[in-house]
């Protein structure tokens, strides 16, 4: 998926999917994102979503990754936040959302948790 | 019902018909009654000649002197205007006691009062009196004297008697009532009409870039407090704010009488101190023990921005520059109550600063803990509308004040010189209310931050809370559903201000009803708003012009280097 620089993709690696996002998450899309992290959650047990290229989230962005971390806790699954940018980090701690969060650097040690 | 015991009267069917008969006419034509005094009379020689009395009486109690006086009364000696007290006579005690009195035997009787038959000949055999009762108690009373054919009045007389007064109290407490009533309204009227000539007092507002705005909030129809200004022949403006000791009618006149006053010593443009001085000796020698007046007067000069003032007794006046707000206490006590005092006053240059004046009314409000909110609640109210002009801020302040418990007269004078245009147009942008138009605004209001040195972060918070506004009102304002909808955003710097107004044409939005989470609380849901709480100084959210719409404002403070925080 790709609108104006926005993308959101999803990797299989072995029992772990990657949603890589990049660009801004924001209300226009932000329903793919869910959508797409519902999916993930749906199929795989361990589901992070990649955030280094993401320059920008508003609260739907980070209401889809709430959503996909109640979903992964009421299914028993794994739900990670992996490489998350300077700019997605401040908005987690304006919400109070950096220690609800599995927050990892980067795909190994998502991958290796 | 009175606690007599009556027993069944063995009355024949056709004297109850009768007697039905005569109660149902008589209570129809008490209730129907237009000149009361007039039907009462006629009722009670209907109730002397249906009960075959001699005479027959109606006394009420007056509400005043708490006296039973005779207001009427048929047979052959006119005791009309004769006064007993509560519990003196049978009268007296038919009224004390609440309880109908029946004399068969007036000549052995302790109870009865053998006067007026010593002063006028009459021969008083049996009495028959029952009390006109109300909810509030008695009012009066109903006496029926001596049966005409000689004997003696019985038990289902004073029933029949009973039954009559119940209508005739009604009637007369109605009365009553009505007449309450209508003076209550004419002295609302009069009131309003005070209030009026009182307003009339106070100067229209000017219009003209006129540097002084005068709010005045009487917590009653009348006001103790009063405020003016008027122009002096050497092109300098004169001020005056005063509040009067007390409440009532007699304070309004003395704000009437010291208002005239101040004007007439004031027109000249001899110094506030000399001004206050004057007044004072006249004053004091006219004012009643224990009056006073608190007041300030001053001039201002545009020319050179100086004002100076003299105040007796007012609470201190309030300035508010660059660097924060400075008082200036009384300079001598109050006119009225010593004569021959004086007064210093105080000089300085306004420049660009606000000068407010009020009165105690204002630091005397109570917040919802009862608490005075004192200067410190006043200088509050003044940060909270900075960025707004002198005329909005002074509305906006008294609108606040209106939210508090307000004990006393309120009023403010305010002196400042109008602002010229010194609020900055940062951005200025119409765009469709869409979440796809979003990322575009966004980038705009980057832009425009970092041309204002923000720093990044706190440029990127500025712009998260904007973008959460905006996505509220295509979400929630406008329901994503309209093509045609807009949204507007502006952004002015005023000094180290930001302000942020979004506006829109949704249907208005109750500010009361917005969902306000805790930022604590972890669910997907509602983030938008808390976020705005968070990254913003404050945020309001009213109607449009016009009820149309919606406005949003919210102000951000930047440090000098370009940091909010």
């Amino acid at each position: 998926m790709n609108t104006a620089g926005n993308e959101c993709v999803s990797e299989t690696l072995d029992d772990y999917v990657l949603v890589r996002l990049r660009g801004e998450v924001d209300l226009s899309w932000s329903q793919q994102v869910r959508r797409a992290i519902l999916d993930a959650l749906g199929a795989h047990p361990r589901v992070g979503v990649e955030l280094s290229e993401v320059s920008y989230i508003d609260s739907s962005g980070i209401a889809a990754l709430v959503e996909g971390l109640q979903s992964a806790k009421s299914k028993g699954k794994k739900f990670d936040l992996v490489s998350v940018s300077k700019s997605v980090m401040a908005v987690l701690e304006l919400a109070r959302l950096d220690r609800v969060f599995a927050i990892f650097p980067d795909l190994d040690a998502a991958r290796s948790a | 019902m009175n606690a007599v015991a009556h027993g069944s009267a063995p009355d024949h069917a056709g004297n109850d018909r009768r007697a039905l008969d005569f109660l149902a006419e008589l209570s129809q034509a008490l209730a129907l009654s237009i000149d009361l005094h007039k039907t009462l009379a006629m009722a009670l020689e209907r109730i002397a000649e249906f009960m075959q009395a001699e005479a027959a009486s109606m006394f009420l109690v007056d509400p005043v002197t708490k006296l039973i006086e005779c207001r009427l009364c048929v047979g052959p000696v006119n005791i009309t205007g004769l006064k007993v007290e509560a519990g003196q006579g049978i009268v007296g005690r038919a009224v004390a006691e609440n309880l109908t009195q029946i004399v068969r035997d007036a000549q052995t009787d302790a109870r009865v009062n053998v006067r007026v038959d010593a002063e006028t000949g009459f021969v008083t055999r049996s009495i028959i009196c029952v009390p006109l009762t109300t909810a509030e108690g008695p009012i009066g009373a109903l006496e029926v004297i001596n049966r005409r054919s000689g004997g003696l009045f019985e038990i289902s007389d004073a029933v029949l008697l009973e039954t009559v007064a119940a209508p005739a109290a009604l009637a007369v407490n109605n009365a009553r009532l009505a007449d309450n009533l209508v003076e209550q309204q004419r002295m609302k009227r009069e009131l309003e009409l005070a209030r009026r000539a009182q307003k009339s007092l106070l100067p229209k507002r000017r219009r003209d870039n006129f540097p002084l705005i005068g709010i005045n909030l009487p917590a009653h129809e009348i006001s103790g407090d009063f405020y003016d200004f008027f122009d002096l022949a050497d092109g300098r403006i004169a001020f005056v704010i005063g509040d009067i000791s007390g409440k009532g009618l007699d304070a309004a006149f003395l704000m009437v009488r010291t208002a005239s006053l101040l004007r007439w010593a004031g027109k000249e443009g001899i110094t506030p101190a000399c001004w206050l001085e004057r007044v004072n000796t006249e004053l004091c020698a006219t004012m009643r023990e224990g009056r006073f007046v608190c007041a300030l007067v001053g001039q201002y000069d545009r020319r050179d921005g100086s004002v100076v003032f003299a105040s007796a007794g007012f609470p201190p006046a309030l300035l508010q520059d660059a660097e924060g707000f400075r008082e200036f206490p009384a300079d001598g006590p109050p006119l009225g109550i010593m004569p021959d005092i004086s007064y210093g006053e105080t000089r300085l240059t306004l420049g660009a600063d606000a000068l407010y004046f009020f009165s105690d009314g204002i630091t005397d409000a109570r917040d919802s803990q009862r608490n005075r909110i004192g200067s410190a609640g006043m200088r509050e109210l003044i940060v909270r509308h900075l960025d707004l002009a002198p005329e909005p801020r002074l509305r906006a302040l008294i609108g606040d004040l209106k939210h508090l418990d307000l004990v006393d007269d309120t009023t403010v004078l305010l002196l400042q010189e109008p602002r010229g245009e010194t609020a900055q147009t940062l951005l200025d942008l119409q765009f469709p209310a869409q979440a796809a138009q979003m990322r575009s605004v966004r980038a705009r209001l980057r832009e425009t931050l970092d041309e204002q040195a923000v720093g990044p972060e706190m440029r990127d918070r500025l712009v998260l809370a904007v973008d959460e506004a905006c996505t509220n009102i295509i979400r929630h304002a406008y329901c994503e559903c309209g093509n045609d909808d807009t949204i507007s955003l502006l952004l002015k710097r005023e000094r180290d201000m930001l302000v942020f107004e979004l506006r829109d044409d949704a249907p208005t939005v109750d500010p009361g009803k917005i969902d306000a989470r805790d930022l604590g609380d972890c669910r997907p849901g509602g983030l938008g708003v808390p976020f705005i709480r968070a990254l913003m100084d404050d945020w309001r959210l009213q109607p449009g012009p016009g009820g149309c719409g919606n406005v949003l404002r919210m102000r951000k403070r930047l440090r000098a280097d370009g940091m909010g925080d």
